[in-house]
């Protein structure tokens, strides 16, 4: 089977299908989706806005993380889910899109970003967690986050400006 | 002059030609209107949820509210004017669709109660346990947050009921 052959059979399954045909379905999965987004992206800019060096509503990065992030992963992952039935009923059409295709790299990247510093910066948070600014390394990742997500929705939207049906 | 002329004359305005010739102009609007309603998400999900006693609670209310109100305030008004753009630009999808209508009036709801309930916290003397209104605060709280979610299943289903 071809990646071809693999997007036609997403785009004919019954789930996409039935998001496809139905005339509500469609429009309240991409409700759901958007709010999802700007969850994930309001949730995410005060936590990267504090690594950056903008205080929040509590001094500890540490603990502003934890505040804030279970909502942002909750958010994330229905994020997802939206995505791939909204994806599915149009598999062919928005694997060609451009800003689809880019939205998805931007997404892989924001992932390996959050990763690295996961695995390094954030490691010894304790030691710079009150620290205003925090150590290069944070800022950076900080706003490496905040600029790609910014980008994946200004990319979501061109999506729906350039998919053909 | 009804709506349906009102908005006819709109759009046959030189400004809102200019909206719709440039292309980049509808697309780059709406986007920056997205990021200023995930700006309020975050402001209002923090704010409502600290109220309603889910999230930092060892922070005071005030704490908390004083922090996000100007960000939450900042990000209306950046709306505001995205919005007026996208109206002026395309008069015809918003003016006459009754979910657009049904989304100012729940901004403006939401505004309000965002209006009654943040401002006296941010009162020096304010004590969130002596308050007279400190029964309402719990529910007005998750009230605003399920406003707010509603304005955004509007805004996306405006093109929708066009």
């Amino acid at each position: 089977m071809t990646w071809a052959d693999l997007l036609q059979k997403i785009y004919d399954s019954p789930v996409g299908t039935a998001v496809r045909e139905s005339g509500t379905l469609f429009p309240w999965i991409e409700s759901l989706h958007v709010l999802m987004i700007t969850t994930v992206v309001g949730t995410i800019a005060i936590v990267d806005l504090r690594l950056i060096g903008y205080g929040a509503h509590r001094r500890s990065a540490r603990q502003l993380t934890a505040d804030l992030l279970p909502f942002t992963w909750v958010a994330f992952a229905l994020a997802v889910v939206t995505g791939v039935l909204l994806f599915a009923s149009n598999a062919v059409n928005y694997w060609a899109n451009g800003p689809f295709r880019f939205k998805l790299i931007a997404l892989a990247l924001a992932g390996l970003n959050m990763a690295v510093f996961h695995l390094t910066t954030e490691r010894k948070i304790v030691e710079w967690e009150d620290a205003l600014p925090p150590p290069p390394a944070a800022r950076i990742a900080g706003a490496t986050s905040l600029g790609l997500w910014i980008l994946m929705v200004f990319l979501g939207r061109w999506i729906g400006f350039t998919i053909s049906s | 002059m009804t709506l349906h002329e009102f908005s006819a004359e709109l759009y046959g305005t030189a400004i809102s030609r200019s909206i719709r010739d440039l292309t980049w102009v509808i697309p780059t609007t709406q986007s920056i209107h997205i990021v200023s309603i995930a700006v309020v998400v975050g402001a209002a999900l923090v704010s409502d949820l600290r109220l309603a006693g889910v999230l930092a609670t060892d922070e005071t209310p005030q704490t908390v509210v004083r922090r996000y109100l100007p960000w939450l305030w900042t990000a209306l008004a950046v709306l505001v004017a995205t919005g007026t753009i996208m109206t002026v630009g395309e008069p015809n999808r918003v003016l006459t669709n009754a979910v657009f209508w049904t989304k100012m009036g729940l901004v403006l709801f939401a505004f309000v109660l965002t209006l009654l309930f943040r401002l006296p916290i941010l009162r020096a003397d304010f004590r969130l346990e002596h308050a007279r209104i400190r029964a309402l605060v719990k529910p007005m709280a998750w009230a605003s947050l399920l406003v707010w979610i509603a304005v955004i299943f509007c805004g996306r289903l405006i093109a929708y009921a066009i």
